[in-house]
C-alpha cells in the first residue's frame, strides 16, 4: 500500500465509521489489580502506558522487555509519534506486572517472537493519538477557543503564534473522557516513524548506569549460589555441607528444587562455598548418553518416520519419476544461549507479599512463579523489571527466579541468585539439536518437482510450556497444571507436530509435491525457544538443499529461487535485490560468494557472503543482507538487529555446538563454547525494503540465512557440500 | 587489610585476598558497573583499569591490585578519552543489551591512550578480549575510530541525542 492509499484509507474509514473503531479498550487506573505506576497528586495517569506530570515530564511504561532488540525506542516512538512528541522527550519506564501489559498477540505479558512492534503498532499508536486528541479537547475548553482553531508540534498546543505545553492542561485533561475512537495519524505525517535516530537507551548503557537483574542491591540481601545436578534428571540423594559452611562469608545452605543451594554474604563466598560442597546424585535416565548416541537415536527415529506435518500432491511418484534429484542429511547441534548476563534473579519472600527484581522475557508470568513457590496470590507479589542482559529466548524460561524464590522462602532475606557461566552451559535450556533429511526432485523443466523433509528432535514447545504452565495459569493447582503439562507432552508426541520445529523446512517456495514429517525423540534434555526458533536449523537444511537442486538444475542459484517464488512476492523482492548485489560483486581473490533467502516471523531476509578459507580457517569478510520488515519503525535499529543476528548467527554456524558425554554437558565456557570476537566480524551492508506495509518482526529473521549462505559459499570454495553445523568442524571432518 | 584506590578514592577491604577484584567492587564498593560475564578472563565484561592498563578483574585477585590505582567504567574521565568514547557510542547506536559495553569501552579507552590512532588490526587485536554476544562490533569498530577522529580534531563533548531533538 503506498503512503497515499493508506492514508486515504484511513481517512475514509474515519469518515464511513466516525472515527477508527479501536478494537482493545484501556482500562482507567481504578482496574483491578492497581497499575504498577507510582504517582503523585498533579501526576495525570490516563492508562497504564503513560504518565504525565505537572512538570511537562511524560513517562512512557513500555510493555515489552528490553534485551537489546530497541524495543524501548521502537515502541517510545510509535506512542510519541501518535501524542505528537519527540521521542527523545518522553522517559522510558520498564513496566512491572500487570494485565494491561499483555503481548496483544499472545494474552500474557511475554515478550518473544519478534512480536513487540508487530502486535503493538495500533494499539500504541492509538493511545498516543487519543491522549494528543484529549489534550487538543482540553486547551480549546481551558483557552476558550474552537478546536479546529488548534493543533499540535511536538508536545504543544499551537493556537496561531501561541504555544502551550501539553503539561498546562493536565488538570482539565484529568477531567474529560479519553476518546474511545480517533482518527490515527497518517503515515504521510509521521515525523519520527521511518527515522533513524540514536537509540534512547544509548546513554545508560554508555555509562554503566543501565541496572540488570544482577545489579539489584537491597538491604539485608544474602547472594546464593546453586550446585545442580551434572547430568539432568538426576536428584539430589545426600550433601555434606561442612566444607561449604566452613567458607568464611556462608550463612547456610538449603536443597531445593533443583539442587544444593549456597547462602552467604557476597557472591564469591557463597561460589567458594559451592565448591566445596559434596552432593550425591541419584542416577539418571540420560546417565551414559553421548552426542553419537543422541545422534543415532534420532537417525533410529527419522528412519522409522514419524507425523505428517503437511502434505500436498504425491511426493513419492513425483520422487520416482524426477529427472535428477537430491538427497542429503543435515545435523545442527543443541546450543546454549549464553547471553552475556547469566541468569539471575533477586527475590524477598516476606510473610504475606514477596518482591522480584529481575530482567524476564516475562515480568507477569515471572510474578505469579514467585507466587506458586512463595505460596501467595499473584496480587501479593511486587515484580521490578529491569533490563536485560541478553535474551534470545534463554530469559522466557524461568526456572533461576523459582529457585531463588525457594531459598528466599526457607532463609526468610531477599536473595540474589546468580548462575555462574558454567551452569548458564552445562544447566540448560538449549535449543534441540536436529537431524534432517530432505529429498527434492526436478522435472524436466528444472523446476522442483517433489520436498520431501524430516526431522527428528525433542520438540521445542512442550518443554517451553511445561515451564510456563504454572505462570500462565496462576489461579491453577499445582496437581492440574501437572496434568496439563502431561497432557501436551502426550497431544505433541501422539497427534500434534509442534509447528516451532519444523517451521522454515518447507514454506517458502512453490512445490507442487510435498511432504513434511517430524519425529519427536525426547531424551530430557530441557530445550526452549533459541533465536529464530525453529528456523535457525530449518533454513540452513532449506537453503543447503536448494544450492544443491540449482546445481542440478545448471542454474545460477539466485535465479534458480526466483523461478520458484512467483507466488511469495515480498520474499522474491527481497531476493531480487540480494541479486543485484550477488551479481554485482566481484569476490576479492581466494574469496567465494554464498546466496541463502528465508522468510521467519512475517519477515523476508535475503543474504549474500563473501567467504575465504585460509589454513582451514573459515573467514566470512562480508555480509549484504536485504530485509522486508514492512514499515521500519526506527531504520537504524532495524539494521543494528540484522547486524546482531547476523553475528548471533555466524558464531552457531561457524562454532557453536553442545556436545554430551556420559550424560553431561562438556562444554563450560567461553574457552570451549567460543562466541565469534570483532576479529573475525564481518563488516555487513543492510538495504531495508521500502515499505508502507504493517511493521513486522526484526529480532529473529536476520539470522536464519546467514548459515546456508556461509555453507553455500563453502561448497563454491572448496567443492564440498557440508550438511554439517557448526561448519569449522564439518569442514574439518570432509 | 588490604588498601587501593578506586576512582581517585583510597579504600580499604577485608575481603579474602584472593577474591576477585570484580566481586569487591561490585558487592563490597557498590560499583555495578563492571559486569560478570565469565569468571574466567575470557570475556572482558569486567575490564577495569589498573594503573591504566586494562585488565579482566573477575580473575585478579586483590592481592594483584593492593596500592594500585582502579578505574572502572564510573571513574572514566568525562573530558577527554573516555567522554569521547562515550559520545561515539551513543551516536552510534553501539548499544544493544549493553551488558558488556561497561567493558568494551573501558577496553578501548585503554587502547585510545595508549594508541590515539589504531588501525583496524590494532582496534581489532586490541578488542578481541571482549565478547558481545549481541554482535555489535561493526559499530564498535565505527564508534572508536569516530571517537579517535574526535580527539583528534579536538572536538568537544558531544551528546548526539539532544542533537538529535534540535535537529
Amino acid at each position: 500500500m503506498s503512503t497515499l492509499s493508506r492514508r486515504s484509507f484511513l481517512r475514509h474509514s474515519a469518515l464511513a465509521g466516525g472515527g477508527l473503531l479501536v478494537a482493545f479498550t484501556l482500562p482507567g487506573c481504578s482496574t483491578p489489580p492497581s497499575l504498577p505506576v507510582p504517582r503523585e497528586s498533579g501526576d495525570f495517569v490516563p492508562n497504564a502506558f503513560l504518565k504525565f506530570t505537572a512538570d511537562g515530564a511524560v513517562h512512557f511504561y513500555c510493555p515489552r522487555d528490553e534485551m537489546g532488540q530497541g524495543v524501548t525506542t521502537g515502541l517510545t516512538t510509535i506512542v510519541a509519534e501518535g501524542l505528537d512528541m519527540a521521542p527523545q522527550r518522553i522517559t522510558v519506564e520498564l513496566a512491572g506486572a500487570h494485565p494491561d501489559y499483555a503481548n496483544p498477540g499472545m494474552g500474557f505479558q511475554v515478550t518473544g517472537g519478534s512480536t513487540s512492534v508487530k502486535e503493538h503498532f495500533t494499539q500504541l499508536m492509538t493511545v498516543g493519538c487519543q491522549l494528543r486528541a484529549l489534550f487538543l479537547a482540553a486547551a480549546a475548553q481551558d483557552l476558550g477557543v474552537a478546536e479546529s482553531a488548534l493543533t499540535t508540534d511536538d508536545g504543544m498546543i499551537v493556537h496561531g503564534e501561541n504555544r502551550y505545553p501539553y503539561a498546562q492542561f493536565l488538570a482539565t485533561a484529568a477531567t474529560l473522557t479519553v476518546p474511545e475512537t480517533v482518527d490515527l495519524k497518517a503515515a504521510a505525517d509521521y515525523r519520527w516513524i521511518g527515522t533513524a535516530f540514536p537509540r534512547l537507551d544509548g546513554e545508560v548503557k554508555a555509562t554503566g548506569k543501565a541496572v540488570y537483574g544482577i545489579d539489584i542491591d537491597v538491604p539485608g540481601m544474602e547472594h546464593a549460589v546453586v550446585v545442580r545436578p551434572p547430568v539432568f534428571g538426576a536428584k539430589v540423594v545426600r550433601f555434606d555441607d561442612r566444607a561449604a559452611k566452613s567458607v568464611a562469608g556462608v550463612r547456610t545452605v538449603v536443597e531445593i528444587a533443583t539442587g544444593v543451594a549456597v547462602v552467604a554474604e557476597h557472591f564469591w563466598q557463597a561460589k567458594k562455598g559451592a565448591e566445596a560442597l559434596t552432593v550425591e546424585w541419584s542416577a539418571s535416565p540420560l546417565d551414559g548418553a553421548t552426542t553419537a548416541s543422541l545422534r543415532a537415536d534420532y537417525a533410529e527415529a527419522l528412519a522409522a518416520g514419524g507425523e505428517e506435518a503437511e502434505s500436498t500432491g504425491d511426493v513419492a511418484t513425483a520422487l520416482a519419476g524426477a529427472t535428477k534429484t537430491v538427497d542429503l542429511e543435515f545435523w545442527a547441534p543443541f546450543l546454549a544461549h549464553a547471553p552475556m548476563e547469566p541468569m539471575s534473579a533477586v527475590v524477598h519472600v516476606k510473610g504475606d507479599s514477596a518482591e522480584l527484581w529481575a530482567g524476564t522475557q516475562g515480568p507477569g508470568p515471572a510474578g505469579a512463579l514467585v507466587a506458586r513457590h512463595a505460596g501467595l496470590e499473584p496480587a501479593q507479589v511486587m515484580v521490578h523489571q529491569t533490563y536485560l542482559g541478553g535474551g534470545f529466548g534463554r530469559r522466557g524460561t524461568l526456572t533461576h527466579v523459582v529457585e531463588a524464590t525457594q531459598i528466599s522462602k526457607a532463609t526468610g532475606t531477599p536473595i540474589k541468585l546468580l548462575w555462574t557461566r558454567e551452569d548458564d552451559l552445562r544447566g540448560g535450556l538449549y535449543r534441540p539439536a536436529s537431524l534432517m533429511r530432505i529429498r527434492a526432485g526436478l522435472d524436466d523443466d528444472g523446476r522442483i518437482a517433489a520436498w520431501d523433509a524430516a526431522r527428528a528432535g525433542s520438540n521445542i514447545t512442550p518443554e517451553t510450556i511445561r515451564n510456563s504452565l504454572p505462570a500462565l495459569l496462576p489461579g491453577m493447582p499445582d496437581g492440574v497444571v501437572d496434568f496439563m503439562v502431561g497432557l501436551t507432552d502426550r497431544l505433541h508426541q501422539g497427534w500434534v507436530v509442534d509447528h516451532s520445529s519444523i517451521e522454515g523446512l518447507y514454506e517458502d517456495y512453490a512445490v507442487p509435491n510435498l511432504a513434511v514429517h517430524h519425529v519427536t525423540k525426547e531424551h530430557g534434555i530441557p530445550v526452549t525457544f533459541w533465536r529464530s526458533v525453529g528456523h535457525s536449523y530449518t533454513a540452513f537444511a532449506k537453503e543447503v538443499t536448494m544450492d544443491a537442486l540449482a546445481e542440478a538444475a545448471g542454474q545460477d542459484p539466485v535465479a534458480f529461487r526466483l523461478a520458484h517464488l512467483e507466488h511469495n512476492p515480498r520474499l522474491a523482492a527481497v531476493v531480487a535485490k540480494a541479486q543485484e548485489a550477488w551479481n554485482g560483486w566481484t569476490p576479492a581473490p581466494g574469496r567465494h560468494l554464498g546466496f541463502a533467502a528465508h522468510h521467519s516471523f512475517a519477515t523476508s531476509v535475503a543474504q549474500v557472503a563473501e567467504v575465504s578459507v585460509e589454513d582451514g580457517a573459515i573467514r566470512v569478510h562480508r555480509v549484504f543482507c536485504a530485509v522486508d520488515c514492512g514499515l521500519a519503525i526506527n531504520p537504524d535499529i532495524v539494521r543494528a538487529q540484522m547486524e546482531g543476528a547476523i553475528m548471533y548467527g555466524l558464531t552457531a554456524a561457524l562454532h557453536g555446538k553442545l556436545d554430551f558425554e556420559g550424560g553431561a554437558v562438556k562444554q563450560s565456557n567461553f574457552h570451549d563454547y567460543p562466541i565469534l570476537r570483532i576479529n573475525e566480524a564481518p563488516k555487513v551492508e543492510v538495504v531495508i525494503m521500502e515499505s508502507q506495509e504493517a511493521p513486522t518482526g526484526v529480532g529473529e529473521p536476520g539470522l536464519p540465512p546467514i548459515a546456508p549462505a556461509v555453507a553455500n559459499a563453502l561448497y563454491r570454495a572448496t567443492g564440498k557440500r557440508l550438511t554439517e553445523l557448526p561448519l569449522s568442524d564439518a569442514l574439518r571432518l570432509a | 587489610m588490604l588498601r587501593f584506590t578506586l576512582n581517585g578514592q583510597t579504600v580499604e577491604t577485608d575481603l579474602a585476598p584472593d577474591t576477585p577484584l570484580l566481586w569487591a567492587v561490585r558487592d563490597q564498593f557498590k560499583l555495578k558497573g563492571s559486569k560478570f560475564g565469565c569468571g574466567a578472563g575470557l570475556c572482558g565484561a569486567c575490564t577495569m583499569h589498573v594503573d591504566g592498563m586494562a585488565q579482566k578483574t573477575c580473575v585478579l585477585p586483590l592481592a594483584a591490585v593492593a596500592g594500585k590505582a582502579v578505574t572502572t567504567i564510573e571513574g572514566l574521565d568525562p573530558q577527554g578519552v573516555g567522554a569521547a568514547l562515550q559520545a561515539a557510542w551513543v551516536a552510534e547506536s553501539v548499544s544493544q543489551c549493553g551488558y558488556c559495553q561497561s567493558g568494551q569501552i573501558m577496553a578501548a579507552a585503554a587502547l585510545l591512550e595508549a594508541n590515539p590512532n589504531p588501525t583496524e588490526a590494532e582496534l581489532e587485536t586490541a578488542m578481541a578480549g571482549n565478547i558481545c554476544r549481541c554482535g555489535c562490533y561493526p559499530r564498535i569498530k565505527n564508534a572508536i575510530q569516530s571517537a579517535a577522529a574526535t580527539l583528534a580534531g579536538g572536538a568537544l563533548f558531544k551528546d548526539a541525542m539532544a542533537e538529535e531533538v534540535s535537529a
